[in-house]
């Protein structure tokens, strides 16, 4: 899950910056630069900080 | 109860007036255009010849710059009234003291102009390097905040991290990083050029070049860069650098192998921070996004709220995830226990002495403080104390609504998060501007120190992920909205024409710019700094054994005591009453 996570943060990332040569309008590519900023964050926040929780010191 | 609820009705109150206050402030501000109030380089910077008499010359003809100049009217004083002394300082600094090249020849029209030139870039370069040595002390400042937020066992090895990451991160930068972040951004105009710094390393893709790393400047010598500017440069570089690595050393205090943290410096110092900061500052891609994608000036970031505090911030993030929370930190249920540091005083202290250490980092950024709009360090500085007086407001009135009483270590914290979330827009918008970015860290690291604790369960002792991370994003974020598109830094910023103007004053675009910016930062700086740091996880352990983590690091970790004659508490016995 850990490699889940990651691979999410850097999806995240590349989706705006691919999405600048994909199109010319402002406000699809804020559209891409919200989605990609949303996939990095569940990646980060949920899947990967998720993964880290189930091996927790405090729940050993 | 009904005493605090009308306390709390109070403090609403004043803070309702507070926004509304700031609110019709910014309302009033006009919004400025920035083809009329930015007047082209050329018109801001007249050129010296044409600035400068040339009486002996012929009409129609250009200054003679090599012939004699007639001095006597400057009317030097004698060698004489010298030794006299100088008590009121008007016969000090005249003619004479400007150098002609050839003493036969006498001073020329020439040897004046050259004189100017160099004074411009020598005031650029005292201040570069006073502003660079202000940023510099901020090291004891986050050394002090961040041993008086820990416990008092592990105090010895949180002041040696903070000291010895200054070591690490220097030889890393020397060896390796400023080469990648800087090498490839010349002309740096306000420091001389340093032109050797010209190489950078940019692959195509998407029908455009992006611009990935620096290739000059190894060891300060490769490339042609054993230069003055060059040298004034790197200094100012490296301090903001190892601003960045000392913020990862707070939130994995207490629990950080002292190996490990070695490395990990040092490999941020050479790779993470750079290559971040050379996509940024030193003509990479995101600076070129104005040029080559019409979003604004491309990714704007003044002194680096994004560059070296949401760098050092998302880090933190990343090796506090793995290296996991403090024992005790956190019951078998989830719920988390406070672990007070052990010296408030330290921390307030701490926290003055990096407010005073941000009048380095944010006016300083102009690299100037002669020609090229420089003079806007009177403003970037008001700005900078208005930011982090608001933040500390900002936070203290969330803490004292919420839990009835101002805490001293979130009110140092609200400070600290004013401070960095108007380092990225210090340099681009008003002081209402400035106050409101303040405000809203002062309240936004409050929340974020309560999610990052209870959500994520993820443990940070100083509360360096909220300051740093979330209000480093959020000033980078600031820019879009607020950059007033007054400022004017030789006409352009980032290769692009104009002013910095954020959504609020007519510039959508700049705030996608911003926004691009973040989602590299979360999605790419966290990224790799949490695999690297998952390598040096394998190899060498990130975490210190159960049995030295609840004696306190100190003795076993660096083999002293910070305080040898405390009478520190049992740790079985603190974790027994969290339980």
């Amino acid at each position: 899950m850990k490699f889940v996570g990651i691979l999410l943060a850097l999806a995240g990332w590349l989706l705006p910056v691919i999405g600048l040569t994909l199109t010319q309008s402002l406000g699809a590519r804020f559209v891409l630069s919200g989605m990609g900023l949303a996939v990095s964050l569940v990646g980060i926040l949920v899947v990967l900080n998720g993964a880290h929780l189930k091996e927790a010191i405090w729940k050993r | 109860m009904t005493f605090l609820r009308k306390q709390n009705l109070c403090l609403w109150i004043v803070t309702a007036v507070l926004l509304i206050g700031a609110l019709a402030g910014y309302a009033q501000t006009p919004a400025a255009a920035p083809a009329q109030t930015t007047p082209p380089p050329a018109q801001a910077t007249p050129a010296p010849a044409q600035a400068a008499p040339a009486p002996a010359a012929p009409a129609g003809a250009g200054p003679a710059m090599d012939m004699p100049l007639d001095v006597k009217a400057a009317q030097a004083p004698s060698t004489d009234e010298l030794a006299k002394g100088d008590p009121g300082g008007v016969k000090t600094g005249t003619v004479s003291d400007v150098v002609a090249a050839d003493t036969k020849k006498g001073l020329t029209l020439a040897d004046v102009v050259n004189q100017a030139g160099q004074n411009r870039i020598a005031i650029n370069f005292v201040w570069t390097l006073i502003t660079g040595f202000l940023v510099m002390f901020m090291q004891a400042g986050f050394a002090i905040v961040e041993t008086g937020l820990t416990r008092a066992k592990s105090a010895n090895h949180t002041m040696m991290m903070n000291f010895m990451v200054y070591g690490f991160g220097l030889f890393a930068f020397w060896v390796c990083g400023f080469a990648l972040q800087m090498g490839g951004g010349a002309p740096y105009s306000t420091l001389g050029g340093a032109n050797s710094l010209n190489s950078e390393f940019a692959v195509p893709a998407l029908g455009k070049m992006w611009g990935l790393f620096g290739t000059h400047g190894f060891f300060l010598t490769q490339g042609g860069t054993y230069d003055v500017g060059v040298m004034v440069m790197f200094l100012f570089q490296m301090v903001f650098m190892d601003t960045a690595l000392t913020i990862v050393t707070g939130a994995c205090a207490e629990r950080w192998k002292y190996i490990a943290f070695a490395v990990s410096s040092v490999f941020m110092g050479a790779i993470t921070y750079p290559i971040f900061a050379n996509w940024a500052w030193g003509g990479g891609w995101l600076s070129q996004l104005g040029a080559n994608f019409s979003l604004g000036k491309g990714y704007c970031d003044f002194a680096g709220s994004g560059v070296v505090h949401a760098v050092g911030g998302l880090t933190a993030l990343a090796v506090s995830m793995i290296i996991g929370p403090r024992i005790g930190k956190y019951n078998r249920d989830g719920r988390p226990n406070a672990i007070p540091g052990h010296d408030i005083v330290l921390v307030l202290t701490g926290c003055f002495i990096l407010a005073f250490g941000w009048f380095g980092f944010n006016p300083g950024s102009t690299l100037a403080a002669s020609g090229n709009g420089a003079l806007r360090i009177g403003s970037i500085a008001v700005n900078t104390m208005l930011a982090g007086c608001t933040g500390s407001f900002g936070s203290v009135l969330y803490m004292w609504i919420r839990y009835g009483k101002p805490d001293a270590s979130m009110a140092g914290n609200g400070l600290l998060a004013g401070l960095v979330a108007i380092t990225a827009p210090s340099g681009f918008v008003s002081t209402v501007g400035a106050a409101i970015i303040g405000i809203i860290a002062g309240v936004l690291v409050c929340l974020s120190v309560e999610f990052i604790d209870r959500r994520l369960k993820v443990d940070d002792p100083v509360g360096a992920i909220s300051v740093h991370g979330t209000c480093g994003l959020w000033g980078v974020l600031s820019v879009g909205l607020l950059a007033d598109g007054t400022s004017n830094y030789g006409g352009s910023w980032n290769g692009v024409a104009g002013s910095v103007t954020g959504l609020f004053y007519g510039d959508a675009s700049q705030l996608l710019a911003q926004l691009i910016g973040i989602g590299t930062l979360v999605g790419f700086v966290f990224s790799l700094s949490f695999v690297a740091n998952s390598i040096i996880h394998l190899i060498v352990g990130q975490r210190v054994p159960a049995k030295d983590e609840l004696a306190g690091l100190d003795i076993p970790e660096m083999g002293a005591l910070c305080y040898p004659e405390f009478v520190l508490k049992e740790e079985e016995a603190m974790a027994a009453a969290g339980d």
